[in-house]
């Protein structure tokens, strides 16, 4: 152990003071949603008195448990989607020097740099037009597509690197190029899945420009937009929306603590 | 490894795609979904910029570059604008700033418990901003906010018409949130540059007598340049697309002073109805990101 130096004071002095930043307001929308009403508005700071858990059951009541539901069936089928489909696709490009090959990677990169905020009017009126309004299909068919760019770039470098022998074996035994894939390309891929699925799944448990404009009905809210409505429906009723954002964050937050080394090797890839 | 050639010969007796066919299947679904969602909306966008229509009318006016010209001399447009700025520079400054400081301290200062304080740091960056846009409205709040009473506690006078309800001080104070999230994102993009830096350098350095800050400045920021550029893209990208915070906390007020693109398309299509302006504000958006998305693309190639 190196002796404790006034510049190591200093410097464990600066990221604890940090962390504390960032803990102070998480430990305090806890402590909130365990106040009554008035307790909070006499003294904000303190514990709470009486540790109660009405606040929870009045804002599990608006729905939270609903809005989790759906928030999960979302994240799920949007990551599935992404995953398959860059895969398919990123295969192919890197398999390929074809001109028209390489038209169609950079088309698809190009998507990457078009925010769903630019093209919310179109996009709001195809999906209206279509009559998917309220319906999940109406953000997991976008949150797919907007998914798609990065994670074809992210596959398509894994390919690159990707031994071709087991390829070519395949092939051999007369394996199809959809079969390969499928059959032996997909299941040897889960570093790349992995990092993929995590880095999507942050931004889509999240996303809420698109579910608040296409999902208007309490029953097919996600999270982002349903903690909106309890905001809504609580008017001065801190308390229930401190224990609603808690039934909201912290199971996302214990999940990132429990995987952390993976959420980051994942999310830090946007780097490269 | 004798039953899986049997297997797969059993599946090439069927009728084979062509190798062009097969690329095709493999590709349409990611093509289509793009197209529909991504490309297609892109150029109604931009169609639309040209028209006047409202939510739910069939018939589009047309309206040349009136909605542009209606842009540029709508005093709200540039405040938006302008804020976007802020968070734009301001989230490069204070993000991009203390989270190359902090991912410096993790990577070297620290002989214990760097990845607790990394968890630590990160762990906002998986919150939804629209959870953390409310959290702190409630910290923020005059009445039972937790900021007040601490600063009437130490004897100080809080804002009187409240953080988030003071025109001069509103947007700073979301920059701050903003910070308050994502430094930590940065530091750990930071930090995955600074542990390419093979240690080596700064051994040698050591000899040379470059410890501490000098060793910083000659070694650790020139190897990461490139990570930087590309926070730095990732934050401005970021500062032009900002919305949830926004409009979970001031929907852009009070009095638009909070406004910014994404906050006032939002409003000027769904809340006014005027489709065609808020296309056209959409297509201002849309350039900005393009020009910035190239140049990443530029970067990230390079490095």
């Amino acid at each position: 152990m190196p002796a404790f130096t006034r510049a190591r004071v200093i410097l464990y002095g600066f990221v604890s003071l940090w962390s504390l930043l960032v803990l102070l307001p998480l430990l305090w929308m806890v402590l909130a949603s365990f106040k009554s009403r008035r307790e909070l508005f006499m003294d904000p700071l303190g514990l709470p008195g009486e540790w109660s858990g009405e606040a929870f059951g009045r804002a599990w009541g608006v729905g939270m448990g609903q809005f989790l539901v759906n928030s999960l069936l979302a994240t799920a089928a949007s990551v599935v989607v992404i995953i398959a489909v860059s895969g398919m696709a990123a295969y192919v490009l890197a398999r390929s020097d074809a001109g028209w090959t390489r038209a169609i990677y950079l088309l698809i990169v190009a998507g990457f740099a078009v925010p769903v905020q630019a093209v919310l009017v179109p996009l709001y009126q195809m999906i209206s037009g279509a009559g998917m309004l309220n319906n999940l299909a109406a953000i997991v068919l976008p949150y797919a597509a907007y998914g798609i760019p990065f994670t074809t770039v992210l596959f398509f470098a894994f390919f690159l690197d990707f031994p071709r022998e087991l390829e070519e074996a395949a092939r051999l035994d007369g394996c199809s190029r959809i079969r390969t894939f499928f059959s032996v390309i997909l299941p040897l891929s889960g570093p790349a899945i992995a990092s993929a699925a995590i880095f999507q799944a942050v931004f889509i448990w999240n996303e809420f420009v698109l579910a608040l404009l296409m999902l208007t009905s309490p029953g097919n809210k996600t999270l982002p937009v349903g903690i909106i409505q309890l905001r809504g429906e609580f008017t001065a009723d801190w308390p229930a929306v401190m224990a609603g954002l808690s039934i909201a964050v912290l199971p996302i937050l214990l999940i990132f603590v429990l995987a952390q080394k993976y959420f980051v090797r994942s999310l830090a890839g946007l780097g490269k | 490894m004798t039953a899986a050639p049997a297997r797969l010969a059993a599946v090439s007796a069927r009728p084979q795609v062509g190798a062009r066919g097969s690329a095709l299947i493999l590709l349409a679904p990611a093509l289509g979904l793009c197209t529909i969602f991504i490309f297609i909306p892109a150029v109604l966008a931009i169609a639309g910029s040209f028209f006047t229509f409202g939510i739910t009318s069939r018939v589009w006016e047309p309206a040349g570059l009136s909605n542009y010209a209606r842009a540029f001399a709508d005093p709200v447009f540039w405040i938006a604008l302008r804020n976007n700025l802020i968070i734009v520079l301001g989230s490069i400054v204070l993000q991009v700033g203390f989270g190359t400081i902090l991912a410096a301290i993790l990577d070297r200062g620290l002989p214990r418990y760097a990845t607790v304080f990394r968890t630590v740091i990160f762990a906002p960056m998986v919150v939804s901003a629209v959870a953390v846009a409310l959290i702190w409205q409630v910290i923020l709040d005059p009445n039972v906010g937790a900021l007040n009473a601490i600063i009437k506690a130490v004897g100080l006078t809080p804002p009187t018409l409240g953080w988030l309800g003071d025109p001069a001080i509103s947007i700073w104070v979301i920059l701050m949130i903003a910070c308050w999230q994502y430094t930590g994102f940065m530091m750990v993009l930071i930090l995955a540059g600074l542990q390419g830096i093979p240690k080596e350098l700064y051994e040698a350095a050591s000899l040379d007598g470059a410890r501490g800050l000098t060793a910083f400045r000659h070694i650790t920021l020139p190897s990461i340049r490139n990570v930087l550029i590309v926070a730095v893209l990732i934050t401005t990208i970021g500062g032009f697309k900002v919305f949830d915070l926004i409009y979970a906390t001031t929907q852009g007020g009070p009095a638009n002073a909070t406004q910014v693109l994404g906050t006032y398309i939002y409003l000027q299509a769904f809340n006014l109805g005027n489709m065609g302006y808020a296309n056209a504000i959409s297509v201002i958006l849309l350039g900005i990101a393009v020009v910035l998305g190239w140049v990443q693309l530029r970067v990230s190639r390079r490095a």
